[in-house]
């Protein structure tokens, strides 16, 4: 399945949700990831935003497609972070 | 399949931080999710901390390094998970009992046979290939296996100047160094395949020393030999014949002296992107009855052959359908 995450979290957490969703996640843009993952990576994505947030501080919102090919996505503007394997 | 190959052009710096892998290089630095990596190609200089080799290897993700002219020069292979001392006992058995090793040795040959009059089947491109493989069933030692094989090769390579435009006949096929560009492509692919495989192999319980067609004391992961053979007409001749065809590639994509030629960092971009984009590709297979990957497919054949050591079930090597 395929995943957009988008968060609003207190300065203070910020920096650890980034920093976990960057294992598991493309950073696309500040507060976004986006990317492919397997139904059970999606629980442990999960859990492991649960463990960090304050639930009645911080937001965060998780859009699952069944495929990449169920959206479409077009950037305007720069493209800050091209998810690429040719580096 | 959502991990994926990382291709890493640029020189640069692989670190550890936050958990997963950061590539730096002198435009920018890109974080790489440890989860999504496959396993990494570095064909640039890369300069690597234990921390990150220590995650790495946590994560069984392997990166195998190529030199200055691309040639695969090794890989760092993470320590073994998959241990099967059982195993391990029937592939060393299969290689010391001479007749079970011919067995393996003809297969894969046979297999490679196969898909290359596959490929030149594509193009209407007759050939002799399988009257030489017909020979096979007398050959008793393993330098008559190989022979033949040469043989077939040699042929094959011929006939693909059949179809290849002039400035990219391959006329004799040379290595170390490569003379022309088509020869440099061919190199080029192969070592890639060759990884590529090494990969697969790493995700199962086989011993990528012990090989059957090719000699185990070649100081090489010798069974990824093997195995590439049957896929290097499926994904690396193909994929060559697409791109000179289609035009993808000329000679400024190229590097030429007096006695080699070379892919440039701009022909390894395109080829690797080509490359990358065949391994995903899938195709319904047949038996499973289900979507696979090429890359899947190289996995499977593996699988196959942990079948047939283990005696449940004969290899038969891959060979295309379409």
């Amino acid at each position: 399945m395929y995943l957009i995450i988008v968060y609003d979290i207190k300065v203070e957490r910020v920096n650890k949700v980034k920093g976990f969703l960057r294992t598991h996640l493309y950073w696309i843009q500040n507060s976004v990831f986006e990317g492919e993952v397997t139904v059970s990576e999606f629980e442990e994505i999960k859990m492991g935003i649960n463990d960090i947030i304050e639930k009645d501080e911080d937001s965060v919102i998780i859009y699952s497609f069944r495929t990449e090919k169920a959206f479409k996505r077009k950037v305007m503007g720069i493209e800050k972070a091209p998810i690429d394997g040719i580096l | 399949m959502t991990r994926k190959n990382y291709y890493l052009m640029s020189d640069g710096i692989l670190k550890r931080r936050e958990n997963t892998v950061y590539f730096i290089n002198k435009d920018n630095k890109k974080p790489l999710p440890i989860n999504k990596i496959y396993s990494i190609y570095a064909y640039g200089s890369l300069s690597f901390s234990s921390q990150v080799v220590n995650l790495l290897a946590k994560e069984g993700i392997p990166i195998h390094f190529f030199n200055y002219y691309g040639f695969y020069s090794g890989s760092f292979y993470p320590r073994e998970t998959l241990l099967s001392g059982d195993l391990l006992v029937k592939q060393a058995e299969h290689f010391l009992d001479f007749e079970k090793r011919i067995i393996l040795a003809k297969k894969f040959v046979e297999g490679a046979a196969k898909n290359m009059m596959k490929v030149l089947a594509y193009y209407n491109v007759d050939n002799p290939i399988k009257e030489i493989l017909s020979e096979l069933t007398d050959c008793d030692v393993i330098t008559e296996i190989m022979n033949v094989e040469g043989r077939i090769r040699a042929d094959y390579y011929g006939r693909l100047d059949e179809i290849l435009p002039e400035d990219f006949q391959i006329g004799k096929r040379s290595r170390r160094p490569p003379e022309n560009m088509i020869n440099s492509l061919i190199s080029f692919g192969n070592s890639l395949i060759y990884s590529t495989t090494l990969s697969e192999i790493y995700n199962t319980q086989l011993n990528p020393t012990i090989s059957y067609l090719h000699e185990p004391s070649e100081r090489r992961y010798s069974l990824s030999l093997d195995l590439s053979e049957i896929f290097k007409p499926i994904l690396v001749d193909r994929l060559i014949l697409y791109l000179v065809k289609k035009r993808m590639l000329n000679e400024n994509d190229f590097e030429k002296d007096m006695e080699y030629c070379l892919l440039n960092e701009n022909g390894r971009k395109v080829f690797l992107k080509e490359y990358d984009k065949r391994l995903k590709k899938t195709i319904k297979h047949r038996e499973l009855n289900k979507n696979v990957s090429y890359r899947r497919l190289i996995r499977l054949e593996a699988y196959k052959m942990i079948k047939h050591l283990l005696g449940s079930k004969e290899y038969k090597p891959f060979v295309m359908w379409w």
